[in-house]
């Protein structure tokens, strides 16, 4: 029983850095993940100085953008608006206009109904979204219009039709890889090639014509968003005034636009980062006190227990000093059994330790939130584009052996007292003793 | 080497017992030879343990000296008094105080523990003592699987374990029925024959004081000028050719191996 509450000790005492350390990591990689994207995001923006984004919805994400929306978030609501593809004709009409690329987005999941204390809100519960684009084989081979990291077969070429190139992520949901027919819509398309990607936003996206997917969305003649490529950056505001003349129902994105949401997206990142800092340090000074806690209980436990074992072996000592055992002698054999207790114990605590260290160390320790504390800025919705790793502790050898180091310095300290009194007893008290 | 093994000049004991001075012993003198197996008599509260203590160094006296193997070890300091128990002196107990975790090999091997002795040479002079007092085959058991004189025979041998210039036993058939205590006390008298120990017993039972060699008498506190022989001093005998102590039955003699 003393072993297990000691092992229970010293289990607290090793999870608890690990705990540390695994936020620590996870904090750590956060700011990469940031980082990366950020440049990624600015490389793609600086990339595209002559775009302008056209959709009926309002939204940004800066993140990478493969051939899809810059704009629209994860249709996570109902009712897509769409618009007639007279549109292109027009606005390719407008002087300074380079090319003119229209997207078909259609979200497929589950609608559900969720009562809110604001309402009731349907809410579509993706399971892929439908990306129509035009296979045309001058905007594809100039413009960003597909994705570019085909893992797996071949990307949507010219003249394709009926087949449809998956992400990674569609392939587990249809159970389905190259050259597999799926059902999408309820229309079975040919799988061409499957592509790979980091970005949370395209995990769901799967491409094909956009002919094939305004029939299999009955939205023939209708598209969901456009690419407005300009001849030059000086043309774009002129365009961009002329779209909104024609159609003030667009939601407009310009570089300069990205620019500024790219600016507050940063502002955003490095405020969560700080406080994911922030709440670590806090973590920090907790665990410190904890461990503090933990060391002052083991101790005292194997204090009170070496105190009880000499109490209850004084006519052993008394034997053992009549036969000749000196102080030191007595005092390191305590000693000896006060570290070997201690050891026994960083066993079972590492033990324990190692299938509990992620409950112990969430038990103990405040939480550090990893997540945007702003989901929502003016103009649309961030999402940082990142996926969220768990924070698990887990025991590495290191901390074991340090479990052991500390269960030897602590088996030390808390029988050095009791074995120290051993040390003192009068042999000829000790032998009266019963 | 000295003939006297043991000598105290005017040894006092005083206690402070609720303000009150009690002389527990007062102006003992005794000498002890080497071999020789002596008795100490006294009723209850004579002063018996008392003056054991002082002898093996449990316990310093008020006034006086204790002479050791030519040592006056109330000079010693506290911290080396082990020296003095671990290597001069051999303790029996009334209730043996076998350690129970250790078998009985293991309990005669503890005392040489922290001498110069390796490992080997501990289990070898273990295994020796153990014959010598008739147990070689139990050195194995634990002191719970052995009889009270078998544990008490243990108890000899680990007295006998760093070969101490004296064996002080404490009413070492106390807890023994009448024949294995008899049994103990003559082996105790062998061994002061054929191993040359000398051993100085203290009891209250004037039977077994009377099986060795010579017996003093202790009365509140002072030790009482009559002495006794014992049966063992009949049955001793000196080599002619040394002049060393001997068994009635020796064939030869254990010091200079001559055939008697």
């Amino acid at each position: 029983m003393v072993i297990i509450a000691l092992g229970f000790s010293m289990a607290i005492m090793i999870s608890i850095p690990s705990g540390i350390v695994a936020n620590q990591q996870a904090v750590e990689r956060l700011s990469e993940d940031y980082s990366n994207v950020l440049a990624e995001t600015e490389e793609q923006i600086a990339k595209a100085t002559t775009l302008i984004e056209c959709s009926l919805s309002p939204g940004f994400r800066p993140g990478v953008r493969t051939g899809s929306a810059w704009g629209l978030g994860p249709s996570l609501s109902g009712g897509e608006q769409f618009l007639n593809e007279s549109a292109i004709d027009e606005i390719s009409s407008i002087q300074g206009v380079e090319a003119v690329i229209p997207f078909l987005e259609k979200t497929e999941g589950t609608t559900r109904t969720l009562q809110t204390p604001r309402g009731t809100f349907d809410i579509l519960v993706p399971d892929y979204t439908i990306v129509g684009v035009p296979l045309n084989s001058s905007l594809i081979d100039s413009y960003i219009v597909l994705p570019n990291d085909v893992i797996e077969g071949r990307n949507l070429q010219e003249g394709d039709s009926g087949v449809v190139l998956l992400s990674l992520n569609n392939t587990g949901y249809f159970g389905a890889g190259v050259g597999d027919e799926v059902n999408i819509s309820g229309s079975y398309f040919t799988v061409i090639g499957v592509y790979e990607s980091s970005d949370s936003l395209q995990l769901r996206k799967l491409y094909m014509n956009i002919y094939d997917a305004q029939e299999i969305t009955n939205n023939e003649g209708n598209i969901s968003r456009l690419d407005i490529y300009a001849e030059d950056q000086s043309y774009v505001d002129e365009i961009v005034s002329e779209i909104s003349n024609l159609y003030p129902e667009l939601y407009i994105t310009t570089y300069e636009d990205r620019l500024s949401q790219l600016e507050r997206t940063t502002q955003i990142y490095q405020s969560t980062l700080q406080n994911a800092e922030t709440a670590l340090s806090q973590m920090q000074t907790t665990a410190f006190q904890e461990v503090c806690i933990a060391v002052v209980a083991t101790s005292s436990i194997v204090l009170v227990m070496m105190l009880y074992a000499v109490r209850e072996r004084t006519k052993e000592i008394g034997i053992l000093k009549a036969i000749g055992f000196s102080n030191w002698n007595v005092m390191s054999q305590f000693m000896l059994e006060g570290v070997l207790m201690s050891l026994m114990a960083g066993a079972v605590g590492v033990v324990i330790g190692s299938v509990g260290a992620p409950i112990l160390s969430s038990l103990l320790l405040p939480s550090v939130s990893l997540f945007p504390t702003q989901r929502t800025i003016p103009g649309g919705t961030v999402n940082p584009g990142i996926q969220i790793q768990s924070v698990t502790a887990t025991l590495d050898p290191q901390t074991m052996l340090l479990a052991f180091g500390a269960a030897i310095l602590l088996g030390a300290l808390g029988s050095l007292y009791p074995a120290w009194r051993a040390s003192r007893t009068s042999p000829m008290e000790a032998l009266k003793y019963e | 080497m000295s003939e006297m093994v043991l000598e105290t000049e005017k040894l006092d004991k005083f206690f402070k017992l609720g303000g009150r001075e009690v002389r527990a012993l007062s102006d003992v003198n005794l000498q002890v030879k080497r071999g020789e197996f002596v008795s100490i008599m006294g009723p209850s509260g004579s002063g018996k343990t008392t003056l054991l203590n002082m002898l093996g160094c449990l316990d310093k006296p008020t006034h006086g000296k204790v002479i050791l193997d030519g040592e006056d070890v109330t000079k010693v300091p506290e911290k080396k008094l082990y020296e003095i128990r671990r290597h001069k002196i051999g303790f029996i107990f009334q209730s043996f105080n076998l350690l129970p975790y250790l078998s009985a090999i293991e309990n005669v091997e503890l005392p040489m523990e922290g001498t110069k002795k390796s490992k080997d040479e501990r289990r070898k002079r273990a295994n020796e003592l153990l014959k010598m007092v008739g147990l070689s085959e139990r050195g194995e058991h634990r002191p719970h699987r052995l009889s009270a004189g078998e544990q008490q025979r243990v108890a000899i041998a680990r007295a006998l374990a760093n070969n101490p210039a004296i064996v002080l036993a404490d009413e070492p058939t106390g807890n023994l029925d009448k024949k294995t205590g008899y049994e103990i006390v003559r082996l105790l008298g062998r061994l002061t024959v054929d191993q040359g120990a000398t051993v100085m017993m203290v009891t209250h039972d004037s039977q077994m004081a009377s099986e060795t060699e010579r017996m003093l008498f202790l009365s509140d506190g002072k030790l009482l000028a009559k002495e006794k022989e014992g049966i063992l001093v009949e049955k001793k005998t000196k080599c002619p050719y040394c002049g060393r102590k001997l068994a009635e039955d020796s064939e030869y003699c254990p010091r200079c191996g001559k055939k008697l």
